[in-house]
């Protein structure tokens, strides 16, 4: 796992060791000086101590930004070693200085490093030890006589063990950082989604709270809106029952419209914010009944004209269905409170025909009426928010949109097709919910 | 022209629905005498003492919902610790602006009440008592 945490880290360790290199390589350094002095070796001290730190450093100078000094400095820690064992004569102290490198490689946490060094002591053992033993002057690599393969081996084996162990301790280490880091990483994030987590949930309830209160507010309002005009409307009633003058009875029927088409507009909108705020809800639906509610309703709510039009309803009951009651009936008293606003003075027999067909997965209603119709151009714009087709329209320009919405909030599609002089239909699909979920 | 009913009660705490209530029903002869009380508790105050003289108990109680102090529905819990024989004499309509749909469910589950009206009361909707 990356992660700008993670990569600072390993850079923090990388510049650390780094630093520490510095010392060391000083010290080999002066170390080969002073080994000088046993066999008066200095040309060597001082010439290859040299170009060991040059080929280091310029390697770190050169690629800064790759880890190649790091095998450069493995491959010079195997260099020191064997000039060391060159200057004192093949000392058999000096083949430790091998493994004094390969700790020191730990720091670094990459166990490949131990490669190079190990790759040089071969070598170095195999060609040096080879050519003293042919007798090649001035070859230096054991102080003993002779030196038997079983020894060799050993030597060897040892050597092999040392690098490996150091590898792994390299590997093991970067492994547990890397480890660390992803923890800590993880840590903190989950501390923090915890946190996100909790803030989140303080503000649904805000919301949830505030929805609530606007919901009952709205409905408070539009109770207190309402109790007052429907006051008015029974005053109203009383002095048209009380006068047979037909100016009075004129005046009478405007201030009553006029009381109906602002109690229209409450209604409307206390539908919208009901339907944008309550949870669809889901019982079974009974058409018969709904229809028969919605229309009854109506018939009482409308004028003379309104009331001569005739609600004809057709159910084919097959399955069960299960969806929002209260939705369903805003949609279906929107639909037909519309067929029957809207009926053709032409047409002989004003009718709204409602017909459902339930099956196992949907109900799909069809509102027909043969009313005035509507332009096709306006097919679209009839569902927007306050879209009025004329200064003819009665009503808020609400029903519509919220028929819309309440059809979307159930899951719905609604479509229409309409004839200016002909009528108007709205065919809708509800879903049935009743496989999804069971009433409790 | 007869009087349908003898005696309809009206419990609602607006005057001006009660006034419409009475004079609706006094011009249709739907009632020959309306009691009009603007509480639920004056209501029960009234019927409480009527179970030694069941021939006062109104045919109808027509109850509003959103009254202070006492709601309908509250007056409809009070209302079933009242007397059998009371009880069985009234039928109780409920007469509110509430359009909501839980008012109406709740009203029409109630083993009293036989109705849910909107306001404003007339002629038409008298006719359904």
């Amino acid at each position: 796992m990356e992660n700008p945490i993670h990569n600072a880290l390993l850079e923090q360790i990388k510049h650390k060791s780094d630093k520490l290199m510095n010392y060391f390589l000083i010290s080999f350094y002066i170390c080969g000086l002073l080994l000088a002095f046993f066999y008066d070796t200095w040309l060597i001290a001082v010439g290859v101590g040299s170009l060991s730190l040059m080929a280091y450093y310029s390697t770190k100078w050169l690629l800064p930004a790759s880890n190649a000094y790091q095998y450069v400095l493995s491959v010079v820690f195997g260099i020191f070693m064997a000039q060391y064992i060159y200057q004192m004569h093949g000392l058999f102290e000096m083949h430790f200085i091998a493994f004094i490198g390969s700790a020191i490689l730990v720091t670094y946490q990459n166990w490949k490093l131990q490669i190079p060094l190990a790759l040089l002591v071969v070598v170095h053992h195999a060609s040096f030890g080879y050519l003293q033993y042919i007798g090649y002057g001035n070859v230096y690599f054991t102080q003993l006589p002779y030196m038997t393969l079983q020894t060799f081996i050993i030597h060897g084996i040892l050597a092999t063990v040392v690098f490996f162990i150091c590898g792994l301790w390299g590997y093991q280490l970067n492994k547990l950082n890397r480890r660390l880091i992803k923890q800590t990483y993880e840590m903190g994030r989950f501390q923090e989604e915890q946190l996100q987590k909790k803030v989140l949930e303080r503000s649904n309830d805000e919301l949830r709270k505030s929805n609530k209160e606007l919901d009952s507010f709205v409905y408070s309002v539009s109770h207190d809106l309402r109790a007052p005009l429907s006051s008015v409307l029974g005053v109203v009633g009383l002095c048209e029952t009380a006068t047979e003058d037909p100016f009075m009875l004129k005046n009478v029927g405007l201030i009553k419209t006029s009381i109906k088409k602002l109690d229209g507009f409450i209604i409307d909108i206390l539908d919208y914010s009901r339907n944008s705020r309550m949870e669809v809800t889901n019982c079974e639906i009974h058409f018969n009944e709904l229809l028969s509610e919605v229309s009854n309703n109506l018939k009482f709510m409308g004028n003379e004209e309104q009331r001569k039009v005739s609600i004809r309803t057709i159910v084919n009951n097959g399955d069960p269905f299960y969806s929002d009651k209260s939705r369903l009936s805003i949609i279906l008293n929107n639909l037909i409170s519309n067929g029957m606003r809207y009926q053709n003075p032409q047409a002989p027999d004003p009718f709204v025909e409602v017909e459902v067909n339930v099956s196992k997965s949907a109900a799909s209603i069809r509102v027909k009426d043969n009313g005035v119709g509507i332009d096709k151009e306006n097919h679209e714009k009839v569902f927007r928010m306050f879209y009025r087709v004329s200064n003819k329209s009665i009503g808020s320009g609400l029903g519509l949109y919220i028929v819309k919405e309440a059809v979307v909030k159930l899951n719905g599609t609604i479509s229409l097709t309409s004839e200016v002089g002909k009528g108007t239909e709205f065919s809708i699909q509800i879903p049935n919910i009743w496989n999804t979920s069971m009433p409790r | 022209m007869e009087y349908k009913y003898a005696k309809v009660m009206v419990v609602d705490d607006n005057e001006i629905d009660l006034y419409v209530a009475e004079v609706v029903m006094r011009n249709t002869k739907f009632a020959e005498q309306v009691i009009c009380v603007k509480s639920g508790k004056e209501a029960l105050d009234y019927l409480r003492p009527l179970y030694s003289d069941p021939g006062e108990i109104p045919q109808f109680i027509f109850l509003d919902i959103n009254m202070p102090e006492m709601t309908g529905f509250e007056f409809l819990v009070e209302y079933q610790q009242l007397p059998e024989n009371i009880r069985s004499k009234c039928i109780i309509m409920m007469l509110t602006t509430s359009l909501n749909e839980d008012d109406r469910l709740k009203a029409e589950r109630n083993e009293f009440v036989r109705r849910f009206l909107n306001k404003p009361l007339d002629r038409d909707k008298l006719s359904l008592c």
